[in-house]
C-alpha cells in the first residue's frame, strides 16, 4: 500500500464575498501523478495556496506526509516543491543564479547546490542560456526556468500550477515529459491545469473541480465509465429533414442527439451494437452520408454531463 | 548564507545608481577643494561688500563704521532678517553686520556685542568677525573711566595690521581645511540619502516582490533566519559606503587631520548613516513599488539637503524651513558637522535626536512589517 502524502478535507476558503473552495477535498497517494482539472477560475490555484499555508482558510483540515501543515512546517517544507502559475523569478538575476537561490533557500552544502543546480538546468534544457536574464528568455524558456527553480532542491511532492500556459508546442511537449521523467524519480506530482488533453495524457488520476468543489475523481477510464454517455457517432449527412432526426431518437440505446454544423453527434448509452444498429437505420432510410466515424467519450463530455458546461481548451 | 550573497549580489547589480551619486559627490569635492586653496591664498587683500545697520549711533559705533569702511566696500541694506539673508544669498553682500543700540554697553560688559549675517560658503566673510574682533579688542583696552579712545584704537589698528597678517596665517589655514571638512562631510549625507533608499530600497522590493517571496514562504528557510542574512546585507552596504567616504576624505586630506576634531565627523556620520539605514526599513516596509522608492531617493536626498543646509549654510535659511528641517535627522547632522566644537559631549542633543529618529523609524517600520505579515 503507498502512502497517502495529501490529505485535504473539506477545505472552505472565501475572499470576501467570492467563495473560492466550497468544501474542497483531494488525497494523493505516493507516486501519482495528480490532475486537479476545471476551468478558469474554479480555484485550483487557491487550492495550492491553502495546501500550502500561502493563504489561510476557513474551515477544513490538510495534512501532508501525515502531518497538519502550518507555516512553521519546515520539516514537510523541505519535501515539497511549487511550480507556481505565474513565473516568479528575480528579473536582475541570471539565469543560473535565479536556480542557485532558491535552491539555497534548502540546501546550505555549496557542492551539492552546485551539483543540484547543475542537474536542474540539464533538466530544463536551459545550458545555453545560465547568462541570460528572465526578461531576455522567450515565454516557453522562462517557463522552463520557472520550473528550474521549483524543482532544484529535488523535493518529494511537487505541486505544478498550469506550468504549460502559454508555452508553444515544442516547449509543452519537453515538459510534459520532464514532469513523467520527474514522477519516474520517484516524485509525487499534483498537476493543475485546463487543458483535457493534457489531464488525459499525463495524469494517472485526475480530479475535475469546478466552483470551488470536487465533483469526481479517478482515472481517466473510470470518470469515463461514470457517465452514460458511452459512445459518440459522428454523421455528416449530404441532407437530412429534421423529422428524420426524430425518428433517430428510437434507435435502442441513444441518449442525446446534438446538431454541429454539418455533423450530427449522436451519443449512445452502454450497449451493443450501436454503430451496426445506426448503419441499418440509414441503409432502411436510404440516407446518403458523406463521413461517419466512432468516438469514445471525452473528459469533457464527463464535464459537461456533470456541470452542463463545456470545458474547453 | 545564499540570502546575504544574493542580497549583495543584487545590490551591485544597480551599481550604476551607486557610480553615479558617489561621481557627482567627488566632483562636488573637488570643484570645491580648488576653491578652498584659493581661498586662503587671496584672503589677504580681499576687500568684502558689506551692510551696516547701525541702530547705536555711538561715537564707539561710528568708529567702527569708520574702520570698516576703509577695509571694505559698502552697499545698502534694508533693516529685514528675509531681505538681508536674501542679499547673502544672491551674494550681493557678503556680510551684513547690526550694531544694536545698546552697543557700548555690551562691548564694555563684553557681551556678544555684533550681530553678523554671513555666507559660510565663503570663508573670506570669517574676515569681517576677524576686523570686528579686533576693533572691539582694542577698543576694550582703551576703555576707561565711561571712555573709549578712539584716536588710539585707530592707532593700533593700523600699527596692528602687518602683526595680525603673520600671526593669522596659522589660523585661517586651518580654518580652510577645516571648511573643507564641513563641506566634505555634509555632502556624504546626501550621497547617503540618495544611495541607501534607492539601492536597498529597490533590492528589498526585489526580494519582497509578492511572487519570489511566495516562494520563499513555502520553502524550509526560517524566516528569522532569512531576515537576519537580510539585514546583515544592508548593514554591509552602507558600512562599504560610508567606509568609502571615510577612507576617501582620509587619502584625500590625510596629512590635515589632525587639524580639525576629526572624531566629530567620524562619529557623525555613522550615526547618520543608521539612522538613514533605519529610515530605509521604514521605507521598504512601506512600499514595494520602484518608482515610489526612485522617486522617495531623490526627493529626499535633494529635498532634505537644502532645507538642512547642505547646500546653503543654515544661518541663511528662514526660520520656518529650519522647524520644518528639525523633523529629519538631516537637520541634526548638518548641525554637528557646522559646530566649532572640542569634545562630542557639546553636540550630545544632537547625536541623541539622530538616534532617537533611528529608533523611531525601525518601530514605525516593525508595525507596517507586522501589518504586512497579516494581510
Ligand atoms: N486575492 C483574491 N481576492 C479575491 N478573489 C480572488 C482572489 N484570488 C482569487 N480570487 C477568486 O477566487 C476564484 C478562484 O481563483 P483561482 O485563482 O484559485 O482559480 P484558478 O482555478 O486557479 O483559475 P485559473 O485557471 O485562471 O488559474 C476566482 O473566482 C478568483 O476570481
Ligand atoms: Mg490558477
Amino acid at each position: 500500500m503507498k502512502e497517502m502524502i495529501v490529505k485535504v478535507k473539506n477545505v472552505v476558503k472565501r475572499y470576501s464575498e467570492k467563495l473560492a473552495l466550497d468544501h474542497f477535498n483531494m488525497e494523493v497517494k505516493e507516486g501519482e501523478i495528480l490532475g486537479l482539472l476545471g476551468p478558469n477560475g474554479c480555484g485550483k490555484t487557491t487550492a495550492i495556496n491553502c495546501i500550502l499555508s500561502l493563504l489561510n482558510f476557513d474551515k477544513g483540515e490538510i495534512q501532508l506526509f501525515g502531518q497538519k501543515m502550518t507555516p512553521n512546517s519546515y520539516d514537510i517544507k523541505r519535501q515539497i516543491g511549487l511550480v507556481p502559475q505565474e513565473v516568479s523569478v528575480f528579473e536582475n538575476l541570471t539565469v543560473r543564479e535565479n536556480i542557485d537561490y532558491f535552491c539555497g533557500l534548502y540546501v546550505d552544502d555549496k557542492n551539492t547546490r552546485r551539483r543540484y543546480v547543475d542537474e536542474a538546468i540539464e533538466f530544463v534544457g536551459l545550458k545555453d542560456y545560465v547568462k541570460y536574464y528572465p526578461k531576455k528568455l522567450s515565454g516557453g524558456l522562462k517557463r522552463r526556468l520557472n520550473i528550474a527553480c521549483g524543482i532544484v532542491h529535488k523535493p518529494k511532492l511537487i505541486f505544478l500550477d498550469e506550468p504549460t500556459v502559454a508555452v508553444d508546442a515544442q516547449s509543452r511537449n519537453f515538459i510534459l515529459e520532464g514532469i513523467r521523467k520527474l514522477n519516474q524519480e520517484g516524485s509525487t506530482i499534483i498537476y493543475t491545469t485546463h487543458y483535457l488533453e493534457e489531464a488525459e495524457m499525463l495524469c494517472s488520476r485526475i480530479i475535475i473541480m469546478d466552483n470551488g468543489k470536487d465533483l469526481v475523481s479517478g482515472t481517466t477510464e473510470e470518470l469515463k465509465a461514470m457517465i452514460t454517455t458511452s459512445e459518440k457517432i459522428v454523421v455528416s449527412f449530404l441532407s437530412l429533414e429534421d423529422e428524420m432526426i426524430d425518428s433517430m431518437h428510437k434507435i435502442p440505446h441513444v441518449v442525446d442527439i446534438e446538431k454541429k454544423g454539418e455533423d450530427l453527434i449522436i451519443k449512445f448509452e452502454n450497449g451493443n451494437n450501436n454503430l451496426s444498429n445506426l448503419i441499418s437505420f440509414i441503409t432502411e432510410h436510404k440516407l446518403t452520408y458523406r463521413k461517419l466515424y466512432s468516438q469514445l467519450p471525452t473528459l469533457n463530455d464527463v464535464f459537461l454531463e456533470l456541470t452542463g458546461r463545456e470545458l474547453r481548451d | 548564507m545564499t540570502v546575504y550573497k544574493y542580497f549583495i549580489k543584487v545590490a551591485l547589480k544597480n551599481k550604476w545608481i551607486i557610480i553615479m551619486y558617489i561621481t557627482i559627490f567627488f566632483v562636488m569635492t573637488l570643484l570645491n577643494s580648488t576653491d578652498a586653496m584659493k581661498r586662503e591664498e587671496s584672503f589677504v587683500e580681499t576687500r568684502l561688500n558689506i551692510g551696516i545697520i547701525d541702530k547705536s549711533m555711538s561715537e564707539l559705533s561710528s568708529g567702527l563704521r569708520e574702520y570698516l569702511e576703509k577695509e571694505n566696500n559698502i552697499v545698502d541694506i534694508l533693516e529685514d532678517e528675509e531681505y538681508i539673508k536674501e542679499q547673502i544669498f544672491l551674494e550681493i553682500a557678503d556680510a551684513v553686520i547690526i550694531i544694536p543700540e545698546d552697543f557700548d554697553q555690551k562691548v564694555v560688559n563684553k557681551k556678544e556685542a555684533i550681530l553678523i549675517y554671513k555666507d559660510d560658503r565663503k570663508p573670506q566673510a570669517l574676515q569681517i568677525e576677524n576686523q570686528v574682533n579686533k576693533f572691539l579688542a582694542f577698543a576694550n583696552i582703551t576703555y576707561k573711566d565711561g571712555r573709549f579712545e578712539l584716536e588710539d584704537v585707530k592707532e593700533a589698528l593700523n600699527e596692528s595690521v602687518e602683526v595680525q597678517l603673520l600671526s593669522s596665517g596659522d589660523s585661517y589655514a586651518r580654518t580652510g581645511v577645516d571648511s573643507w571638512f564641513r563641506f566634505y562631510y555634509k555632502f556624504t549625507g546626501y550621497v547617503i540619502i540618495g544611495v541607501y533608499i534607492a539601492i536597498i530600497g529597490l533590492v528589498m522590493s526585489d526580494f519582497r516582490d509578492k511572487n519570489v517571496d511566495n516562494r520563499r514562504k513555502i520553502s524550509s528557510k526560517r524566516f528569522l533566519d532569512f531576515n537576519k542574512e537580510m539585514y546583515l546585507g544592508q548593514l554591509t552596504l552602507a558600512a562599504a559606503v560610508t567606509a568609502v567616504f571615510i577612507v576617501a576624505s582620509m587619502l584625500i586630506m590625510g596629512k590635515k587631520l589632525g587639524e580639525v576634531y576629526y572624531i566629530k565627523y567620524l562619529v557623525n556620520l555613522i550615526v547618520f548613516s543608521f539612522s538613514i539605514l533605519c529610515l530605509t526599513f521604514l521605507i521598504s516596509n512601506i512600499t514595494r513599488n520602484k518608482y515610489a522608492i526612485t522617486a522617495l531617493s531623490t526627493v529626499l536626498s535633494l529635498g532634505t539637503s537644502f532645507i538642512s543646509g547642505v547646500m546653503v549654510p543654515q544661518e541663511l535659511l528662514g526660520d520656518k524651513v529650519l522647524a520644518i528641517a528639525k523633523f529629519f535627522p538631516m537637520y541634526y547632522f548638518v548641525k554637528i558637522n557646522d559646530s566649532m566644537i572640542k569634545s562630542l559631549l557639546e553636540v550630545r542633543y544632537e547625536l541623541f535626536m539622530q538616534l532617537l529618529f533611528a529608533v523611531v523609524f525601525l518601530l514605525i517600520g516593525l508595525i507596517f512589517s507586522k501589518r504586512a505579515q497579516k494581510a
